[in-house]
């Protein structure tokens, strides 16, 4: 349900505190896309590449790289996604080189506020437009997801189109900046993935960008992924049991070398997880009108590709 | 990672605490960081001194870890009574208001009144200095200039965006300055583009070039506008720039000092690495790193263990091994990250344990706060995996 929603979507960018595991929710969402046949692009742009890494692919780099059959990532540099634009328009090598090597240019661009930002977001919307092949209709990617930086910077820089149309409202700059708040803002092909965990500070914020995101973006969320849940691991009398026998203290011993007070310690902070999990879940539910899917917390020694393939299937059956 | 090191590092923080005047609080998102710099912010004022922690971040993260609704783009005294009798010291908080700076900075500085106004009414200027990202760095530098000269304060905690932004608020005053010092400034001040009209008529073929290719790559809409802009500031470069340099200056000086707050998940460590090194690099006074929310191996805490267990039937003593088993995976997973780290960092890192509860009030700060001072809480020692293994099944 709620991937059928989302994989209606060209575009899908995700946002929420830090910490809240965005990339790995990103790639597992992307993982889930191509199990359903898309075609898939993912967008790193606020962090070193991680997604490769998760998958086990080696790093990439700011080109498109198939990291599975159908699935591509990149890692897009601002400063890099300017050159190229620069040499695509000045078309000239000499003329293009000129520019990129001189002191101006690159202070320029170091000093400019908003300018990689709106590189960055030019270089998503081109991706947009990629056809499969010269003269085709097919696009060449069918989805493509943005791990965009987390909730405060976030939102500054999903604005930055919005305050660049504004300040330039004639020239490549502003004809540019509209451009791509369009695809922003077009419910159709854009939606926001909020992601949360089940933590205070955590719900506050995707709180305050869901409100950001239809006040002052324009832009529509579509899903909520409250990652890192404490799912119910004791029944009910289990875990009455549990609380009991702590608050006895009770001694003894689980098996060789471990003692149930090590092991009720372990066993109430999950509780206290598990109940904190329900009570944002609920609360969640209460305050945000979006489809919700729940991902539990990794205990993996490692996180890797079947780490994530846990999470894809989870994100297909919510 | 043992005790006696996790006290070292508290020590480092308690001196700076107790004898800087500025700390920058840095790290990735999600990691702590707001409730660590308030929290230290909290214990250098129980120890007396004056202090205000800000936080430049744009998520109003600090307002909720001090209980406080909103904060505003002013210093606001905190009251510390609910703490208990104390000494002389003073807690203030503030949340950096960009549009209010920048506003007020040209208040301060415009040489003029038709100088102000022009700036004020510029188009660019009014969607710059309130919404394009990047603008919050420069004026965190402004506003931090300005409040290491507040006699109200004798400390400065600051916390900052998330690595990747902090790291631009550190390359801040030289951006600015490397933008002030070179051509770039002069090209956009030459005298084809004064007076709000454009005149194509340059003097030299260069120039025409120049403005040539600009035109393709930008517009020359968008060059007369920014140009109007810097025009507009004509009159207060000198001071931009030299108090870019005091902020350089003020970053590495003595009496300031860097914080790095890390999570105990890899990507945060990386990240914590990548900065501390970058701290090195560029010669900045790195005070110390803390790791935040360090996962307990539950299966590490066993002492001697006394014969049977009533009231746990079979099913719940399975369960509980298995929960056990997952925890001190995590918790092996965070170690293997943090000892990558020690290996590299030359002072001892403090390890905080996750925290019972959520943090959102003084009492919870002040908790933290006794923690990050005190050597955090030493995480269990190793055991070998084989070793778990062995018991789960017995």
């Amino acid at each position: 349900m709620l991937l059928d929603d989302l994989l209606s979507r060209r575009l899908l960018v995700l946002s929420g505190k830090g910490g809240t595991g965005k990339s790995v929710v990103g790639t597992a969402l992307a993982i889930a896309a191509r199990g359903r046949g898309k075609r898939v692009l993912l967008v790193e742009v606020d962090a070193p590449l991680e997604a490769p890494r998760y998958l086990g692919a080696p790093r990439t780099g700011g080109r498109e790289a198939e990291v599975r059959p159908g699935l591509f990532t990149v890692n897009l540099d601002p400063a890099a996604v300017m050159d190229e634009y620069v040499r695509r328009v000045v078309r000239v090598d000499v003329l293009a080189r000129r520019i990129l090597d001189s002191p101006v240019y690159r202070r320029f661009f170091a000093a400019a506020p908003g300018l990689p930002e709106l590189m960055l977001l030019g270089k998503i919307m081109v991706f947009e437009e990629a056809r499969a092949a010269r003269f085709s209709s097919r696009p060449r990617y069918d989805l493509i997801l943005v791990d965009a930086p987390s909730t405060g910077h976030g939102i500054s820089f999903l604005k930055v189109p919005l305050a660049a149309s504004r300040a330039a409202p004639a020239g490549p700059v502003g004809h540019n900046a509209r451009r791509i708040l369009a695809l922003l803002q077009d419910p159709q092909r854009t939606a926001l993935v909020i992601v949360a965990a089940p933590e205070e500070m955590a719900v506050v914020e995707a709180q305050e960008l869901h409100r950001a995101a239809l006040e002052e973006l324009g832009m529509r969320p579509r899903a909520l992924v409250l990652n890192q849940c404490h799912e119910a691991r004791f029944s009910r009398e289990q875990e009455a049991d549990i609380l009991r026998l702590a608050a006895d203290a009770a001694a003894g011993r689980l098996a060789r070398g471990v003692g149930l007070p090590a092991a009720l310690a372990a066993a109430r902070r999950h509780v206290r997880r598990r109940k904190l999990t329900q009570f944002y879940q609920g609360r969640l539910r209460r305050v945000l009108p979006l489809p919700m899917a729940s991902l539990p917390y990794l205990f993996d020694e490692d996180i890797g590709p079947s780490s994530i393939e846990r999470l894809a299937r989870r994100i297909e059956a919510a | 990672m043992t005790a006696p090191g996790g006290r070292r590092g508290s020590r480092a923080l308690a001196a700076a605490l107790g004898e800087r005047r500025v700390l920058v609080v840095c790290g990735a998102g999600g990691v702590g960081k707001t409730t660590t710099a308030a929290a230290l912010a909290l214990q250098a004022a129980l120890e007396g001194r004056h202090v205000l922690v800000c936080t430049i971040d744009p998520a109003r993260r600090l307002a909720t870890s001090l209980g406080l609704a909103a904060l505003g783009g002013r210093p606001r005294p905190l009251d510390l009574s609910p703490l208990g009798p104390r000494g002389h010291g003073a807690l203030w908080a503030m949340m950096l208001d960009t549009r209010r700076t920048f506003d007020a900075l040209v208040e301060r500085h415009a040489p003029g009144e038709t100088a102000r106004r022009r700036i004020l009414d510029n188009r660019f200027y009014r969607q710059v200095s309130s919404a394009l990202a990047g603008s919050h760095e420069y004026m965190a530098m402004e506003k931090l200039l300005e409040l290491s000269a507040d006699d109200r304060f004798d400390l400065v905690v600051l916390d900052t965006p998330p690595t990747r932004h902090a790291l631009d608020f550190l390359e801040a005053p030289e951006r600015l300055m490397g933008f002030l010092d070179t051509s770039v400034l002069r090209w956009f001040l030459k005298p084809y583009f004064v007076a709000g009209r454009l005149t194509l008529k340059v003097a030299t073929r260069t120039g025409a070039f120049a403005l040539d290719l600009a035109d393709r790559v930008l517009g020359l809409q968008f060059l007369q506008d920014l140009s109007e802009f810097f025009l507009a500031f004509e009159g207060m470069y000198a001071g931009f720039k030299q108090r870019a340099e005091k902020v350089h200056a003020l970053l590495r000086g003595e009496d300031s000092g860097f914080v790095l707050v890390a999570g105990p998940a890899r990507t945060t460590l990386d990240e914590a690495l990548y900065f501390y090194r970058r701290l090195r690099e560029k010669d900045m006074p790195f005070v110390g790193l803390v790791v935040n929310r360090v996962h307990p191996d539950p299966l590490a805490e066993a002492g001697p263990v006394p014969r049977g267990a009533a009231g746990v039937d079979a099913a719940l003593a399975r369960a509980l091994l298995r929960l056990m088993e997952d925890q001190a995976r995590v918790a092996r997973r965070e170690r293997r990250g943090i000892a990558r780290l020690e290996d590299e960092v030359s002072e001892p890192l403090v390890l905080v344990p996750e925290l019972e509860a959520d943090v959102h009030d003084l009492r919870g700060l002040k908790e933290v706060g006794e923690l990050l001072l005190s050597g955090g809480r030493s995480p269990s020692r190793r055991r070998r995996p084989s070793q778990l293994q062995a018991q789960g099944r017995g």
